[in-house]
């Protein structure tokens, strides 16, 4: 440790940090406080129990709110976003070659890593080399692709596209590195998981947003201007 | 005389659904938990709710939990994720404080900023003036590096996480926090004109 890191590891005990609230007790409260009915809502991974107990209030009255809300992307502060309201998108490429349809439980127990979504999925795909892709949508009407693999974004992808007709748009998400893709058709290039250049297709004719989360490259594929997949990006969980 | 249960031990009878086991495990990690979303928020009404949020987020997902993984880091990235998102929403951002009539920091003999010399002698009033001068110093180069910096210093240093504990908190490649430390680390020394 440098001289630097000896003074900052110091300077620890000496911040005068608000005094720690007894969260375990909150937090014991609120879990025994909500509904039994919330275990068996795990998957749309709302997990906060205020808002499982006003939701299960609004499916009850409402049947049809419950695909509405199943599509409802997670608050982010004060936005939502929405996956029924992005346009479809036209697929370009054989769905096939996503991999086999899977329940969304399996995927999780196959995949070997801790999938994300956007919430619940409509359908799942895995694929031989380990890629997930959740679809948002039905197969014949995608309205958005989220696939993930171990991996990274590559450094040569940039140029590997180029002269394809693709704009491509270095980002940051998150503090990650990313890619904007919009134009053409293209390629998806990337390092796998064993740190080897791979590639893949872009399945929709919209734009593709590559990018980095932790040790996983995530991919979203759907008809959105930057900003918005960039807010979709941020949303992933 | 039973023993404590361990931590796996009560994760999968949190994962059953048993609430007061996850509260046994969250009791461990509530002072962590809540500095990791004060330090993001810089709002203590804000980090208490986001951390709240989080662990009840966390009871829910432990479905997901990969029971070889150490738990710590995985609910501090959830509390990190949900401190995030007040961030964006706003709000009044408190800058860190030293504490009033500190005690003294750990012995690290002959460490500028540090109040006690090497050899262990006891400082005189000017060196604790010194020492507070040089910490308060120290403390104002952090607050003015750009918000990776500053995430990345203090969760290695101010909440004293490891490398691959600050990368799943953060969400970061173990590599990515490597070097954004080493550069967030000169980036300091040159706020403390120490280059």
């Amino acid at each position: 440790m440098s001289e630097l890191e000896l003074r900052l590891a110091d300077l620890r005990a000496e911040i005068d940090f608000p005094p720690a609230p007894q969260l375990a007790d909150a937090v014991e409260r609120t879990i025994s406080s909500a509904p039994r009915r919330r275990r068996s809502l795990r998957p749309l991974a709302v997990a906060l129990a205020v808002v499982l107990v006003a939701t299960l209030g609004v499916l009850a009255l409402s049947p049809g709110a419950r695909s509405a809300f199943l599509e409802l992307f997670r608050l982010r502060g004060a936005s939502v976003a929405r996956v029924e309201r992005l346009p479809q998108v036209e697929p370009i490429e054989r769905i096939e070659l996503l991999g086999v349809r899977v329940p969304l439980a399996t995927a999780r127990k196959q995949a070997g890593f801790e999938l994300v979504d956007l919430g619940e999925p409509d359908q799942v795909y895995l694929r031989g080399d380990g890629l997930v892709t959740l679809v948002y949508g039905s197969i014949e009407r995608p309205r958005l692709l989220l696939s993930q693999v171990p991996g990274a974004v590559w450094d040569g992808f940039v140029k590997k596209v180029g002269g394809l007709g693709s704009s491509i748009e270095e980002i940051d998400v998150d503090g990650e590195r990313g890619l904007y893709v919009s134009g053409e058709r293209h390629f998806v290039m990337y390092l796998d998981g064993a740190g080897r250049i791979a590639d893949d297709r872009a399945y929709l004719a919209g734009t593709t947003l590559l990018w980095n989360r932790g040790e996983l490259l995530l991919r979203l594929e759907a008809d959105v201007e930057l900003a918005e997949a960039l807010e979709l990006a941020r949303a992933v969980r | 005389m039973s023993r404590p249960p361990r931590e796996d031990e009560l994760v999968e009878r949190a994962r059953r659904g048993d609430g007061a086991a996850f509260g046994a495990l969250v009791r461990d990690q509530e002072e962590i938990a809540f500095r990791t979303a004060y330090l993001i928020t810089r709002n203590a009404a804000d980090a208490e709710d986001a951390a709240q949020t989080a662990l009840v987020k966390a009871f829910y997902a432990l479905p997901r939990f990969r029971r070889s993984a150490p738990l710590r880091p995985w609910l501090l990235a959830i509390v990190a994720n949900e401190a995030r998102n007040r961030l964006r929403a706003g709000g009044r951002r408190e800058a860190l404080a030293l504490r009033a009539g500190h005690e003294l920091p750990s012995a690290r003999g002959g460490v500028p900023g540090s109040e006690l010399p090497s050899g262990g002698a006891a400082p005189s009033p000017e060196g604790r003036v010194l020492a507070a001068e040089a910490r308060a110093e120290l403390l104002a180069a952090l607050e003015s590096l750009g918000e990776e910096d500053r995430l990345v210093l203090s969760c290695r240093y101010l909440l004293d996480l490891t490398e691959a504990e600050t990368a799943e908190t953060l969400s970061l490649r173990r590599g990515t926090v490597k070097s954004r430390t080493s550069r967030a680390l000169e980036r300091l020394r040159a706020e403390l004109g120490e280059r």
